[in-house]
């Protein structure tokens, strides 16, 4: 019999009504327990106990009696969102140029051009979200490098002063068309996430329907040509690619600088699945941990990934690390907090930290903003991030070197109706533009499953 | 920046002079040439060291 040792909100996963539910621990392992009226009890597997459960979620609250209560009926955001808007994804074209087995935008269904928004409507929409000098937005689909003014759409974010631009991209197009990626840097792209499942073709034929690593390959190398930093971004599935992990970030590191990082995203069952899940399709966050540090130990410790800050810790984790020549040095130590307005103001001061939504949103998108972005390649830096010098404790040097080579690996696990916490849900800072409207990406992007 | 002062420890009354200078911050080390008194080893920090330099190395060791 388990422990409650939390309780708090879900969805019915077959009619998406809201239910309270537990989190329940059994042992090592946490399971979310819930129960609905109509549709009967749900438990799913949400922490398998390879990383201490209670340390991970450090002092993150419960929800209290009575907060949050239309959540999530109430979006667009609610009023009482506890967290703001860090990036903003925006749904550019539904159509897609693949099939795969999972699809968070169950994208592909159209295939007409006619059927995505005007440049004219997406102006619209974002300017009513857009914070100038400050918003980062990713441009998403469906695959939207189908759309043949997705520089124009850049443009666009950058004239309504958006301070950085991200495309989601599964590279097939920026692999094969140079002269794209040459208009997307041109009209001031900052960076690509790229879907990037493994570093064996058959990793992608089970998940994208066919063998693309070439491709996927040729993709960052067109964006390195133009100075683009590119984030890989795996979906992880077990039994597929999740013993890839360590491949994959071995090749990340040796493709830095073009690749800045790698992001992972264990399996979530939204948009088009296969099949509702069973528990061992699941890979949570902290057997996603373990792996990286059995596959990976010799680049990356488990005490350089911390849990989400601007998220709920249970979202993903977050490494901060530098490419040197024959290592990779972390700068990221779980525990290590900064005093409030770095260590001089700080000291001067004796404030205290501030924690609210809209710094840590801001704090949050500058760090991923400076990380992915690649320095222009002006004479004096290259020089300095590609000569001989080794040493960063010089002060001059670090600076360099971070962000020439700076590599970031993080996680996001994103929710569906099976292990939807509201707990987590209200302090999304991940925010889908729906005509004008924010709404957090697991609730844009929730979906019922079919009864069996 | 100083230009073409002459900088001064106030409390020796000697001048000032460049010498490499350890800096430490959530548990890294850096160091850079800073002007410091040869008798007490009192550091002086420019304004604009401090809100430029170190601003952007705090920055970038700072959890998200």
């Amino acid at each position: 019999m388990g422990k409650v040792i939390r309780d708090t909100f879900s969805v019915c996963p077959i009619c998406l009504e809201r239910v309270p539910a537990r989190r329940v621990r059994t042992g090592d392992e946490v399971r979310l327990e819930k129960t609905c009226p109509v549709h009967g009890d749900f438990s799913v597997v949400v922490w398998r106990g390879k990383v201490d459960h209670d340390e991970w979620l450090g002092g993150a609250p419960a929800i209290a009696p009575g907060e949050n209560e239309a959540c999530p009926t109430a979006c667009g955001l609610c009023g009482e969102h506890l967290q703001d808007t860090c990036c903003i994804l925006l749904e550019v074209t539904s159509r897609c140029n693949l099939s795969c087995r999972f699809c968070f935008a169950g994208g592909g269904d159209a295939h007409d051009p006619t059927t995505d928004p005007p440049p004219g409507r997406i102006r619209e929409w974002l300017s009513r979200v857009v914070r100038p000098g400050k918003s980062l937005v990713h441009l998403s689909g469906g695959e939207p490098t189908l759309r043949d003014d997705l520089p124009q759409l850049v443009a666009i974010c950058k004239e309504l002063g958006c301070k950085y631009v991200q495309v989601n991209t599964n590279g097939i197009r920026l692999a094969r068309d140079e002269g794209y990626v040459k208009a997307l840097a041109e009209a001031g792209l900052s960076f690509v996430f790229m879907q990037f499942d493994g570093t064996e073709d058959g990793i992608y034929e089970a998940l994208r329907g066919r063998p693309l690593l070439a491709t996927k390959k040729r993709a960052i190398s067109n964006c390195a040509l133009q100075n683009i930093g590119i984030t890989l971004v795996p979906t992880l599935v077990p039994g597929v690619n999740t013993q890839n992990i360590g491949d994959i970030l071995r090749y990340a590191v040796k493709s830095s600088p073009a690749v800045r990082g790698v992001h992972f995203q264990p399996v979530s069952f939204f948009g088009r699945i296969p099949a509702a899940p069973r528990d061992e399709d699941r890979f949570t966050l902290d057997e996603l941990l373990l792996e990286i540090e059995e596959q990976a130990g010799e680049l990356i410790g488990l005490e350089n990934l911390a849990p989400s800050q601007c998220n709920h810790p249970f979202c993903g984790f977050h490494g901060d690390f530098v490419v040197m020549p024959s290592r990779l040095v972390p700068l990221t130590r779980r525990g290590a907090t900064a005093p409030a307005g770095g260590a001089f103001a700080g000291a001067a001061s004796g404030s205290n930290g501030c924690c609210c939504g809209s710094v840590q949103a801001d704090r949050n998108r500058e760090f991923i903003g400076r990380r992915w972005t690649r320095p222009r390649p002006d004479g004096a830096g290259h020089a300095a991030c590609c000569g001989t010098g080794t040493d960063l404790g010089d002060m001059e040097y670090f600076l360099r070197r971070v962000k020439s080579h700076g590599f970031t690996v993080t996680a996001m696990a994103f929710q569906d109706a099976g292990n939807l916490d509201l707990e987590r849900l209200r302090r999304c800072s991940l925010h889908v533009c729906d005509a004008g409207r924010l709404i957090p990406f697991c609730s844009y992007y929730l979906s019922a499953w079919q009864r069996a | 920046m100083e230009g073409d002062r002459t900088l001064i420890c106030h409390r020796c009354k000697v001048k000032l002079v460049k010498a490499q200078t350890s800096f430490e911050y959530l548990g890294h080390s850096f160091h850079s040439d800073m002007l410091r008194c040869p008798r007490c080893g009192q550091v002086f920090i420019p304004e604009e060291i401090v809100k430029g330099r170190i601003n952007e190395v705090e920055m970038m060791l700072e959890d998200k």
